[in-house]
């Protein structure tokens, strides 16, 4: 939902770098979504990092990017024709369907106790970008947030990347300006 | 007879501000009673998978019903061009538009996912009797709204009549939606009639006069501005013969249940042997809440202010404890499953069911109350609603 | 036992002998509902069989038949629902505000002492009270006859609960961890059986049928050849409360 929303309010930088002073979390979420063009260069030490899982290399359903841009509605759309409709097909024709249930399955991240981490946990895969991001998920208050037992597929998430600590800042790889250069879709359209 | 004449409450007043205060505080409260409740679950409520709806849909439907009846004074105004009511149509809009928000913020409040209210906006099934219901309660704060301007607006006031009789028309059917919610409930043996829908349309009038008399009593005394016998006396008298209308309804609602067999158990039940149920019936509704304010509006006290408000608060008090009985009695008397067997199971199937409302509940519907009185403080101060007297030489038409 | 599988019409699987101990149905003259392609697999036989990449249609109603003469412990359906959608992981509801999506009933006459007891669940009829009072239409039948809740539209109002004459619904009284990857349910959100629609989508039976041992039969009630409605058709079944014209697409024997 919220890769679709393109707040160009028309911030300068200034305004948003005193406010990224103040407010780190919140608006720098905010300015995530609001059109990363307003982040210079010289901003990189600013702000919270975000650490995202290494990808192992196996792809999903669709290429990474338009994943991170795309995924909402893909859920919404496979909701909708599962539950409604009775459509349970393979999405890519066979590996994977375009469930929630697959996407948890894939994507599911363990801790230094080799358990997966829960919805509370802030290096869950899902929470880890939308805390970031600053966008609610409501999805796990109803769906299994860790696959049951073992997990069949895990074969989106590396788990090397244990030393998860996102939201704290300057402990992780990536920022701001990272972010808007892994999901350079989110401010070239949809105006 | 003398001019009429509309004016704000001073807002910049102690008093005001006191007001103000209280309600908004009743009304937080109630907030945070909701808060409360929706962050943990229902679980910390009386509400169970037996006793669906709780005491805050007491509130909530109580307000609502009272909402189409408050705006009785306006319509028999407009639409039945009774000058006597004519100060008074401002007010009962107003007053319309305020006891519906406060009941609808309550059963918003009480969803289990109030946070989907855009959903019950975007989606609907048109079948349900909620979903036109959605659509009434909008409705009605609209063609109230156009009606309250055309009443304020001098140039327009030749619509008001128009206005008045669509606002009529829309609150008949409204609380005929909010009857056919429980009227059409064909599994419940407590819901099942078309006796409900005109029932609530002859509640609305009762609890909604009371809420107003009470309303207007209250500010004209706070505000020291003068209210005349000549109104007073003519609402009072109207009350009555509200009161009575319900109880006439009660009585025809229960002898025919009393005569089919298929309802005989459950009216048996709320009559005699329902416990709390039968005791609200009896003791609030029946002879606090309609038989005490009858011989109080018309037996020697039906000159006597306080006695006036009294029973106007007898009768709020009884027709809370009458929606208690429809609402929390008719569900927890067990529906049959079996007809004419006895029945038992892990899930309260046979058993009536158990219910004491928590405060959490309590809380939330007054916050209800709350937020429908501070809208009216807000509004009596912001705008024109009110006369600024309704002495009887200004009130009464036929004075000199 | 060995029970001879009928092969119904066109696409339906090829005729076999399974090895199968639970499907020894009453009523002998009518083949068993279907066969066993691995285990705890079974695939019932349709005439109108549908792929995963299709909708849901009409043309199927899926419905069930419960022997109450049958001596089986329904309790065992019990359990196997409860295991089947992880319910019973709330941990602060009262026991009246707890899920149940199937109940063991004990039904008495007074006059005559006859009791029976018999599995009570969503009877997903064909006009559901649920759905035609649900303003967002999250109470919702699927065009192959099943009733179930849409939680990602259901706002919490209950009033299907009010409305439903079986009793069949429960509300979700607090948060929820721990739920099943087939079943979500969470808080504020009004919930039932579903005839285990994830498992019949995968060509299996509900999760109550198969525990039944044979005392509950799943199939389509459409097709006049399934063996549901060959039982139907030769020794009829009741429907509760049918007296309300709902048509359940659950049928029991012996009530």
């Amino acid at each position: 939902m919220w890769l679709h929303l393109n707040f160009n309010f028309g911030f300068n930088s200034s305004f948003v770098s005193k406010s990224l002073k103040k407010l780190p979390l919140t608006v720098a979420g905010l300015a995530f979504i609001a059109g990363i063009n307003t982040v210079n260069a010289n901003q990189d030490g600013l702000g919270p990092k975000i650490t995202i899982p290494e990808s192992s290399g196996e792809s999903c359903i669709l290429p990474s990017a338009e994943m991170r841009r795309q995924h909402p509605d893909l859920l919404k759309h496979d909701r909708i024709q599962t539950l409604r409709e009775g459509v349970r097909a393979k999405a890519d024709g066979g590996k994977l369907d375009g469930s929630l249930k697959q996407c948890v399955n894939c994507h599911a991240i363990k801790d230094a106790s080799s358990k997966f981490v829960r919805i509370d946990n802030d290096q869950h895969f899902c929470v880890s970008c939308h805390k970031y991001a600053a966008v609610s998920i409501d999805c796990f208050q109803c769906h299994r947030d860790i696959p049951e037992g073992d997990g069949e597929f895990h074969a989106l998430t590396n788990h090397k990347g244990i030393n998860y600590s996102n939201i704290v800042p300057g402990t992780s790889s990536l920022t701001i300006k990272d972010m808007a250069n892994i999901a350079p879709e989110v401010i070239s359209d949809d105006n | 007879m003398k001019k009429l004449h509309f004016l704000e409450v001073e807002g910049n007043t102690k008093g005001f501000f006191t007001f103000l205060g209280l309600f908004g505080l009743i009304s937080l409260i109630g907030i945070l009673s909701a808060y409360y409740m929706e962050h943990n679950g229902h679980w910390v409520t009386g509400m169970n998978n037996q006793i669906i709806w709780g005491t805050p849909h007491v509130f909530a439907i109580f307000l609502i019903v009272a909402a189409s009846g408050a705006l009785n004074i306006a319509s028999i105004s407009s639409v039945f061009s009774k000058t006597a009511y004519k100060p008074l149509s401002r007010l009962s809009g107003i007053m319309a538009i305020s006891l519906l928000s406060g009941g609808l913020v309550v059963l918003l409040l009480d969803l289990g996912r109030p946070d989907r209210l855009i959903v019950a906006m975007t989606q609907f099934n048109l079948v349900s009797i909620f979903t036109w219901n959605i659509l009434l309660y909008t409705g009605f704060m609209g063609i109230v709204g156009v009606y309250l301007w055309t009443m304020m607006d001098r140039p327009y006031n030749k619509l008001t009549k128009k206005a008045g009789m669509a606002a009529f028309i829309w609150r008949l059917i409204l609380t005929t939606g909010t009857g056919s919610i429980f009227g059409f409930l064909v599994a419940r043996e407590a819901y099942d009639s078309a006796l409900l829908a005109p029932m609530f349309i002859i509640m609305s009038f009762s609890f909604g006069l009371a809420f107003f008399l009470l309303f207007l009593m209250g500010s004209y005394k706070y505000t020291q501005r003068e209210l005349g016998d000549y109104i007073v006396s003519r609402l009072k008298n109207l009350l009555g013969v509200f009161v009575a209308a319900v109880l006439y309804f009660v009585l025809v609602y229960h002898l025919t249940n009393l005569y089919s067999a298929d309802h005989r158990d459950i009216t048996v039940f709320i009559l005699t042997g329902g416990g709390i149920y039968t005791f609200l019936f009896w003791v609030v509704q029946i002879a606090l809440g309609s038989l005490v304010p009858l011989f109080l509006l018309y037996g020697p006290t039906g000159k006597n202010r306080a006695m006036i408000a009294l029973a106007a608060a007898l009768i709020i008090l009884g027709g809370m404890a009458q929606l208690y009985v429809i609402i929390i009695g008719g569900q927890a008397f067990p529906m049959s499953l079996f007809p004419g067997m006895e029945v038992s199971s892990s899930f309260y199937d046979g058993v009536i069911a158990s219910y004491a409302p928590s405060l959490p509940e309590i809380l939330l519907g007054l916050g209800g109350v709350g937020v429908t009185l501070l809208l009216m403080t807000v509004a009596i101060a912001a705008l024109k609603f009110m006369p600024a007297s309704l002495a009887d030489e200004v009130a009464d038409p036929h004075s000199k | 036992m060995t029970i001879n599988i009928e092969n119904e019409k066109k696409g339906a699987m090829t005729t076999t002998n399974v090895e199968s101990s639970r499907r020894n149905f009453i009523f002998g003259s009518v083949a068993a509902a279907g066969l066993t392609v691995a285990p705890g697999m079974m695939l019932y036989q349709t005439a109108n069989a549908r792929s995963q990449s299709e909708k849901a249609t009409s043309k199927v109603r899926w419905g069930m038949l419960v022997d109450t003469t049958k001596d089986v412990d329904w309790n065992k359906c019990v359990d196997a629902c409860n295991n089947e959608h992880g319910l019973g992981n709330e941990h602060k509801s009262r026991d009246d505000q707890k899920t149940q999506y199937i109940r063991v009933v004990d039904v008495k006459n007074k006059g005559t002492g006859y009791s029976i007891s018999l599995p009570v669940m969503c009877q997903h009829c064909e006009k559901p009270p649920c759905v035609d009072v649900c303003p967002t239409g999250a109470s919702m039948k699927r065009p192959d006859g099943i009733v179930l809740v849409d939680r990602h539209r259901c706002i919490g109002c209950r009033y299907c609960m009010m409305a439903c004459p079986y009793k069949a619904r429960s509300f979700v009284h607090e948060v929820l961890s721990d739920q099943k990857e087939n079943t979500p349910r969470g808080k504020g959100c009004v919930e039932s059986c579903n005839m285990c629609v994830n498992r019949i989508d995968n060509g299996q039976e509900p999760a109550c049928v198969e525990a039944s041992d044979g005392a509950i039969i799943f199939g389509d009630l459409n097709n006049p050849e399934s063996p549901i409605s060959k039982i139907l058709a030769k020794h009829g079944g009741k429907q509760i409360r049918a007296d309300l014209k709902l048509n359940p697409g659950v049928h029991y024997q012996g009530i």
